[in-house]
């Protein structure tokens, strides 16, 4: 089956579990490849790998700071992805529990 | 020969504990629906267009906590009372004008959802449906990936990425 490169479509890049657990840890601030594989207890070259697909799709952003590198997310890149994202199933099991919270509510509001 | 491209619909199953009459007017009508008709506690739902019958369509907004807005139009094909209903939802603008996803080309075009209730012992179940309409070989893909994590959710574990999206 033809696929898009990864590395070439955000969307598919998010699409890997791994990654988004790395996206999560970077959602909690500015991380250095050290600090995440000691935070996620990966191996160095997987964290740096799926690091920079990340970075190569832009989701993620390096800075340097002597000779430190320092990663961050990308918050522009991110937004519309997090809006798509919105159109899955997520969006359905959403609905569905709201439905469930407000059907309660208003039962409890005739008693 | 057009060839037809089979996927599997996502079939998504809950319960209420609430009479089947409530669970299809809380579809049905617009009064309802402004209440609850979003994914996440926070958001907010106008109706801009109110037309639920067969054949007819409404258009309303949601707006995010963050402030991100989306229309979307939702066209009616069936209703069954306290049975069926059938509609297509499309991502629009505020004139119920269908965008295309420029992001994700792929993404199918013709989205189905049926709403299925039954009712047992005053609760009501009910069966979500979600499925392409004649989708061509890359938008069956596209719909197959979406939940090749289905269960664990495409979009479940991202609870920080949340936090962290709303403040910026």
């Amino acid at each position: 089956m033809a696929r898009e490169k990864t590395t070439l479509n955000p969307f598919n890049a998010v699409a890997d579990s791994n990654r988004r657990q790395l996206i999560e840890l970077l959602a909690r601030g500015e991380y250095t490849v050290t600090e995440v594989v000691q935070e996620l207890d990966w191996s160095q070259p997987q964290v740096s790998k799926h690091l920079s697909v990340l970075k190569q799709v832009n989701l993620v952003l390096e800075r340097k700071e002597g000779r430190k590198r320092i990663y961050c997310l990308n918050s522009v890149a991110l937004k519309p992805i997090h809006n798509w994202i919105m159109q899955f199933e997520q969006y359905w099991i959403g609905n569905l529990n709201s439905l469930g919270h407000y059907l309660n509510e208003i039962q409890k509001n005739e008693d | 020969m057009e060839t037809m491209q089979k996927v599997e619909p996502t079939i998504i199953e809950k319960e209420y504990n609430a009479p089947i009459k409530l669970v299809f007017d809380a579809w049905t009508k617009v009064e309802h629906l402004a209440n609850w008709q979003f994914p996440m506690k926070g958001f907010k739902c106008a109706f801009k267009e109110t037309d639920i019958s067969p054949g007819g369509r409404t258009l309303h907004k949601m707006t995010a906590p963050n402030g991100f807005e989306m229309w979307l139009l939702t066209k009616y094909e069936e209703i069954i009372p306290n049975h069926t209903i059938v509609f297509r939802q499309y991502n629009s603008d505020e004139n119920g004008e269908i965008l295309p996803n420029p992001q994700m080309p792929n993404w199918p075009k013709e989205l189905q959802t049926t709403i299925k209730l039954e009712e047992s012992d005053n609760k009501t179940k009910l069966q979500l449906i979600w499925q392409p309409i004649t989708p061509s070989e890359e938008e069956a893909t596209a719909f197959d990936m979406s939940r090749s994590e289905h269960g664990n959710g495409w979009a479940g574990g991202l609870a920080n990425l949340e936090q962290y999206l709303e403040q910026q």
